[in-house]
């Protein structure tokens, strides 16, 4: 029995030695990020490759679509939980960045990523307190998109300026009916209407040095824009929109079916309302309204990065991942423009040489990138003023939209809202 | 003068026979260590919370009462809270009068009872599902099933989804659809009502309202009670529906205190506040259920002649 039992010890501490080998050899590495479909299988693809390609590295893998997804994130990056790496948005770095704590700082590790393919500007937006915590992956801004399928129904071109716009609220509800509008915009695509809309006319970034840079008069002005597009029939109101009770606007029936015929949508979001016509051929990139002022209103901004958490354990093998996925050809090209059009020169090279950016996405991130002048302040995005229905910009387009506030109470109650967010 | 007691016997203890004697909990660990971990220490610590600012990624820099007085001083809160209360009262007495009422009728010998009880007691089971507030959201919206059906009647049906009036009913409706398991406790006590009582009504000239309020509410007023008191409780913490057909909103009408608690503590990670929110949620629930508990001897019979 003592013999059995000494055997057993010897077996058992040769197969643990045997694992801690195995172990010390092998690098695990967890990926997170959010996405549709498309994204995910791309991503799966460069991860399988990559395994593939260095047998020592294992990565774990966790993606689900964007709804409830920050939440989870940001509850496992304060409990210490968090993936390696984070497909983050750019104002997490600043949101859950705890001063650049959160995320560790990719200069440390430029030896393994070729940092000198982003602009320095592009790099500078993702820096917070001095420490590089992201890696921009692509750059994006809003754009107006029309169906020309229903504006040719309506007998009418689609619109090139703010003019036009307006005129063809009533032609559609003449010629098409009450459910026929050019333009849809919900509670967050209006604010960024109005942001829009106050950079061409006064030339001023929305926020500049933490500071709110236009006062009630001039935004009362645009919640006055808004209720006459509102009145003229240029857009749906927000009772309206929301009776839809679609889940998101490129799921909405109105807008798959033609009836709903413009949006102001990120660049980088085009693809998901292009499949989601009828005729998806109908889909067409617009142009930014050079009548609403002097200036080229409008902002561009790093639409998400990547960021390795600090708590990841073999931040190395992370950075060499990312340089994979972002400046070499194999990662790249599995890649191709699933999270926008790249930042990384290499990156963009790749893509071009190889036709693999979608052309309608390349098309309206050329746009963006030639007239946008503006940068967005990361604090645009905080959740007290964003968040759906809860958020100070719903609050207030709401209130607006359905007549229990004045231009001019909502101004104030919008002013209050982010002097209070950037006072924090 | 009394005789002074004898000392008990010390037996000498074994260690087989403390075993013996404690191996009962052992048993309740498991339970014991998930109420520790999972129930009182988020419950006390989320009261030590609801009087600091903490927040997740700044931490706490404040101590105080400040949460308590935003929430009575802040206009969304004090919405969310009122909602709160009226979906509460406004859905718990219509659910159990419907329950009581379908029990009343499956109570009857009827062809395919046990049909009908399945059918009423499915929404039920489907209770929390995402798939029934997402349906409903379907068959609530401006060209929804509702409407289109009232269209045929020549009715223009109202924007159920996107007014705030008509808003909070469509997520109370959902509530009081899902009104099985009360059902089934009814059916239950419906049961054990003696025939011969209502036997005697009959002879003494009662028809079946009057039996129905005098012989068999007053006999089911304990499972009434149950029933008020665990649908109060359940109704307080209502978040699916809302979230999930209107998020809060037309308005923030439909935002219940519970959507509340997760809004601050998941998108604005603001923990002490939610952790407050909570502490509210808590006490209204248990004021309510001290009310109802002081309130039944005046309304409660039970079967040993006590109220």
């Amino acid at each position: 029995m003592k013999k059995l039992f000494a055997l057993l010890l010897v077996v058992s501490m040769l197969a643990a030695a045997g694992a801690n080998a195995l172990a010390a050899e092998t690098t695990a590495i967890s990926f997170a990020w959010w996405g549709g479909d498309a994204r995910h299988e791309a991503t799966q693809a460069a991860v399988n490759a990559y395994m593939a390609a260095n047998p020592g590295v294992t990565i774990s893998t966790d993606y689900g679509a964007w709804t409830g997804w920050e939440e989870k994130v940001s509850t496992a990056l304060y409990a210490g939980t968090a993936a390696d790496i984070n497909q983050a948005n750019w104002s997490w770095l600043i949101n859950y960045g705890n001063g650049g704590k959160t995320f560790v700082d990719l200069n440390d590790y430029a030896e393994y990523i070729d940092l000198t393919q982003f602009d320095q500007s592009a790099l500078d937006t993702c820096t917070v307190d001095g420490k590089l915590n992201g890696l921009p992956i692509s750059v994006t801004g809003r754009i107006f998109y029309w169906n020309s399928d229903t504006f040719a129904k309506a007998g009418i071109d689609f619109p090139k300026s703010f003019a036009e716009l307006k005129a063809a609220g009533e032609v559609f509800k003449t010629k098409l009916g009450d459910d026929y509008y050019p333009l849809v915009m919900g509670e967050y695509d209006r604010m960024i209407f109005m942001v829009y809309y106050l950079e061409s006319k006064y030339g001023k970034a929305w926020i500049e040095n933490s500071q709110l840079q236009y006062g009630a008069a001039e935004i009362a002005e645009v919640f006055d824009v808004l209720k006459e597009l509102e009145a003229a029939h240029v857009i749906p109101s927000i009772k309206t929109i929301l009776g839809d009770g679609a889940e998101s606007l490129d799921k909405n029936p109105k807008w798959t079916d033609g009836r709903y015929a413009g949006i102001l949508e990120w660049d980088s979001s085009a693809s998901k309302f292009q499949k989601a016509l009828s005729n998806p051929d109908a889909f067409t990139v617009g142009e930014y309204f050079a009548d609403l002022g002097a200036y080229q209103g409008g902002f561009t901004k790093v639409s998400m990065c990547f960021a390795i958490s600090s708590t990841a354990k073999d931040p190395v093998a992370c950075a060499k991942f990312l340089n994979y996925l972002l400046n070499e050809k194999e990662g790249v090209e599995l890649l191709n423009s699933q999270r926008g059009i790249p930042v990384s020169k290499q990156g963009l090279s790749i893509c071009k040489e190889n036709s693999l950016l979608d052309p309608l996405v390349a098309a309206a991130n050329g746009k963006v990138v030639a007239w946008c002048q503006f940068k967005l302040d990361p604090y645009f995005e905080d959740a007290g003023l964003r968040a759906e229905n809860d958020g100070v910009y719903y609050d207030a387009q709401q209130g607006v939209s359905y007549g229990d506030y004045t231009s001019a109470e909502a101004a104030q109650i919008l002013i209050d809202g982010i002097n209070e967010v950037l006072a924090k | 003068m009394t005789r002074p007691t004898a000392a008990p016997v010390l037996r000498p203890r074994t260690g087989r026979a403390y075993a013996r004697r404690n191996v009962g909990w052992l048993y309740i660990l498991p339970w014991i260590a998930g109420f520790l971990v999972f129930k009182l220490y988020p419950f006390a610590s989320s009261l030590i919370y609801s009087f600091t600012d903490f927040h997740l990624f700044k931490g706490i820099t404040e101590y105080g009462v400040m949460n308590y007085v935003d929430i009575f001083s802040t206009r969304k809160i004090v919405a969310a809270l009122s909602a709160t209360v009226w979906y509460a009262l406004t859905t718990v007495p219509l659910k159990l009068t419907f329950a009581l009422l379908i029990a009343y009728i499956l109570n009857f010998k009827i062809r395919g009872q046990n049909l009908f009880r399945t059918a009423y007691y499915v929404p039920s089971i489907l209770g929390g599902s995402v798939a029934i507030a997402v349906l409903w959201k379907a068959l609530f919206r401006d060209e929804g099933l509702v409407n289109t059906l009232l269209g045929y009647l020549g009715i223009q049906g109202p924007t159920w989804l996107s007014d705030p009036a008509y808003a909070i009913w469509i997520i109370c409706l959902l509530r009081v659809w899902q009104f099985g398991s009360a059902m089934v406790l009814f059916l239950a006590a419906l049961k054990g009502v003696p025939e011969d009582l209502y036997e005697a009504a009959t002879i003494d000239g009662a028809g079946r309202v009057r039996q129905f309020f005098g012989v068999t509410v007053p006999l089911i007023t304990p499972v009434i009670f149950y029933n008020l008191i665990t649908q109060l409780c359940v109704a307080f913490q209502e978040f699916n529906g809302p979230y999930i057909i209107t998020n809060g909103g037309p308005r923030g009408s439909t935002t219940l205190i519970a959507m509340l608690v997760y809004n601050y503590g998941f998108k604005l990670n603001e923990m002490g506040m939610a952790s407050a929110l909570a502490w509210v949620m808590f006490l209204a629930v248990g004021v309510l259920t001290v009310l109802s508990f002081l309130s039944q001897k005046y309304w409660v019979y039970y079967g040993d002649g006590e109220r």
